[in-house]
């Protein structure tokens, strides 16, 4: 066992998990949906990237690949609540959230993938 | 001999290095991004939860975007104040704390970032890099020179002077920073790895297609081998020439394909029996392998008929004394452990004794030869030598580049520099090839035949060597002679001025070749016709009016028939003068 793959492990299925915890209930009502969650979805695929950082293997660059995705979606889902609540006047409306919640539903794709990946990996492994 | 193979072309398969800098960088940098992300969400994460206060007293919740912006500019040490509202005590206990952790974070981040770009591994890995480029976008031929030591970097200039390119590969640091220090024309890239590897040949470019040759240098024979197996190997056909001092390498070297074996203790014996028989051809070669510019070397002190007493064994001492004895010349050796062999007078001991160097009984003796491999002791031997018979011929060998002037003071009579004499048989070799086979046949023409060359060299070209060159003769490169040549072209009529075909070209043809047959110094009444080589040496513009001969049917119709024909195509119908060349 090797501690390394462990931590790897921990922080893609946690990014996964928070980000669904985030992303699951009704699209469009903000009581649903917890902004501590996206942050802290945030900050775990943030460090997933940087976990990812230098694996010069082919699965490698596939799972930085999915990560980077997954951070820009992110990213874009803050940047759209960032609006919502600082700059437009209307703050959390029904459309707003569900822009949010919808791109974080496309990180949460990208996190599905890196796990699908993570799985691939392990199983490969065994065989070998 | 022989060339086994064809061997079945392979490639080396190299590790892939794409972007392997960047992920080097990013490896090292995993780290401090991670201690980063989490100080940065661990301070805004606490900074939402500590209840604040508007103006009112009211108590407020940062929001997650205040709070992000807060801390961005505290830790980039910015620091605008405290938004929305001014701090509560709770807030501001926080807020210390996470300037230290943030400050922290930075310093740790950009601290192994510069190390990162320091590392010896990583600037190894960028260098690589360039050099893997560099050596991928050469389109001109180029030289691969491994090991650039003294003798590649005698050569490298000699090369660079006459517009060859070149790629160096050596495992000395400070040989291949001579690159970026000394003047070079062209670009040479450099790498400094073992040429012992074939990964190193391979990114030096020893695939590449505008490879045409590879010199194996460096001061192991056992590497040079390598190189030269690598190359035979990889590229068979590809020239190689290497350098090694010692037979059994030779031979092994031989082994694969045909590579040009340079051995320089080996060269100088032969130059030491060619001065003996024949002092006008030796002063012809040396003048030769000077290369363009060169003055005539003054006729050196001919050496000495009679016994010779040779100081050292080694590589160099049995085959000095071989020569010496199949020029029948009588050979005392002083060697530490001299080993019996027959024929030779051996004395056990320190030549540098003067007990043990009496008994060589130098009074009687001719030449004496210093040539241990220990530079201190060669001076001492033949200060000590020419104490006892003045008048003695001395040759020594200088191992080391710095004690050049030591043995300059000295005059020697015959110094032996392996590395100058290694870069400049190569230089010969690769320069003009036809050169260094008219070199290797003139030897057996005599003394006689020598002399009366160099009288006519110095009578064309004066006492400055000019421009040693090729010429073929063939359709496409002297287009201008295509009527004659088949029939054949009397070499005198060729040599004619252009400007006035009374007078001749400063010109004297060396060699002449034709389906590999040679004929040294043809004379004027030669006929040379087409697909015939020629060398000549002349001054420093005869190759260009030979050039406008060869090229212009004009220039060849008054060269050769002495008809003024006008160039242009009107003019030709006007007059009535219509070139022979035009069909």
């Amino acid at each position: 066992m090797s501690l390394e793959k462990v931590i790897f492990g921990f922080f893609v299925l946690l990014a996964a998990t928070l980000n669904f915890g985030f992303f699951y209930g009704d699209l469009s009502d903000p009581a649903l949906h917890n902004e501590y969650e996206l942050f802290a979805a945030v900050v775990v695929n943030l460090i997933t990237t940087v976990l990812k950082f230098g694996d010069r293997t082919q699965i490698g660059a596939v799972h930085l690949a999915t990560s980077l995705v997954a951070d820009l979606q992110l990213i874009a889902a803050t940047l759209t609540w960032v609006y919502a609540t600082q700059i437009s006047s209307a703050g959390m409306t029904p459309e707003n959230t569900a822009s949010v919640v919808s791109l974080s539903g496309g990180a949460l794709l990208a996190n599905l993938v890196s796990v699908a990946l993570l799985v691939i990996e392990t199983t490969t492994f065994r065989r070998r | 001999m022989e060339k086994p193979g064809p061997y079945r072309r392979t490639r080396i398969a190299r590790p892939a290095e794409s972007s392997s800098t960047v992920f080097l960088v990013l490896r090292r940098m995993r780290a401090p991004l991670i201690v980063l992300i989490l100080i940065f969400a661990i301070s805004v994460f606490g900074l939402t939860l500590i209840p604040g206060q508007d103006d009112a007293g009211n108590p407020v919740h940062m929001g997650f975007f205040d709070a992000f912006y807060f801390m961005s500019y505290t830790a980039t040490t910015i620091g605008y104040g405290e938004i929305p509202h001014p701090f509560t005590g709770a807030q501001r206990l926080w807020v210390t704390a996470t300037i230290y952790l943030t400050v922290i974070g930075w310093a740790y981040a950009i601290g192994s970032l510069l190390a990162a770009l320091r590392d010896r591994a990583f600037r190894e890995a960028l260098s690589l890099r360039r050099f893997t480029g560099t050596v991928k976008r050469m389109r001109e031929p180029f030289l691969l020179v491994v090991g650039y030591g003294q003798t590649g970097q005698l050569l490298g200039h000699a090369l660079d002077a006459m517009g060859r390119r070149m790629v160096v590969v050596d495992n000395l640091p400070e040989h291949v920073d001579t690159l970026d220090i000394d003047q070079y024309n062209s670009d040479v890239p450099g790498l400094v790895a073992d040429a012992a590897n074939p990964h190193t040949l391979g990114v030096a470019g020893l695939e590449h297609p505008a490879c045409e040759g590879v010199v194996a240098l460096t001061d192991n024979d056992e590497t040079n081998l390598v190189v030269a197996m690598t190359a035979a190997l990889i590229r068979p056909g590809l020239p190689v020439i290497a350098r090694t001092v010692s037979p059994a390498i030779e031979h092994r070297m031989r082994a694969f394909g045909s590579p040009t074996v340079v051995n320089p203790f080996d060269r100088y014996g032969d130059h030491l029996r060619l001065a003996l028989h024949a002092p006008s051809a030796y002063l012809l070669m040396s003048w030769l392998v000077r290369g363009e510019g060169a003055e005539m070397p003054s006729p050196s002190r001919p050496p000495a008929t009679g016994r010779w007493v040779v100081c050292g064994f080694g590589r160099f001492g049995r085959k000095l004394t071989a020569d010496l004895r199949a020029a029948d010349l009588g050979v005392t050796v002083i060697d530490l452990r001299p080993g019996a062999e027959p024929g030779l007078t051996m004395i056990e001991g320190d030549a540098s004794v003067p007990s043990v160097l009496a008994e060589a009984d130098l009074a009687t003796a001719a030449g004496f030869v210093a040539g241990t491999d220990n530079d201190a002791t060669n001076l001492s031997l033949v200060a000590a030598a020419r104490k006892e018979n003045p008048a003695l011929f001395i040759g020594a060998r200088q191992n080391r580049p710095v004690s050049a002037p030591l043995f300059a003071a000295l005059e020697i009579d015959w110094l032996l520099v392996p590395s100058e004499m290694a870069a400049r048989e190569i230089y010969a070799r690769l320069s003009t090839p036809l050169l260094w086979r008219f070199l290797q046949e003139m030897s057996e023409l005599g003394e006689r035949w020598a002399a009366d060359t160099l009288d006519r060299m110095q009578a064309y070209c004066g006492m400055r060597l000019g421009p040693v060159w090729k010429v073929n003769l063939t359709e496409r490169e002297a287009p201008g002679l295509r009527p004659w040549l088949s029939a054949g072209i009397a070499l005198g009529d060729l040599l004619r001025s252009p400007s006035d075909r009374a007078e001749r070209l400063d010109a004297v043809p060396l060699m002449l070749l034709r389906d590999g047959r040679t004929v040294l110094r043809p004379d004027d009444d030669v006929t040379v016709t087409t697909g015939d080589q020629l060398l000549l040496v002349g001054r420093g513009y005869t190759p260009r009016a030979l050039l406008d001969t060869m090229t212009n049917r004009v220039v060849a119709e008054y060269v050769l028939t002495g008809r003024h024909v006008p160039a242009g195509w009107v003019a030709q119908r006007v007059t009535g003068r219509i070139p022979t060349s035009s069909d």
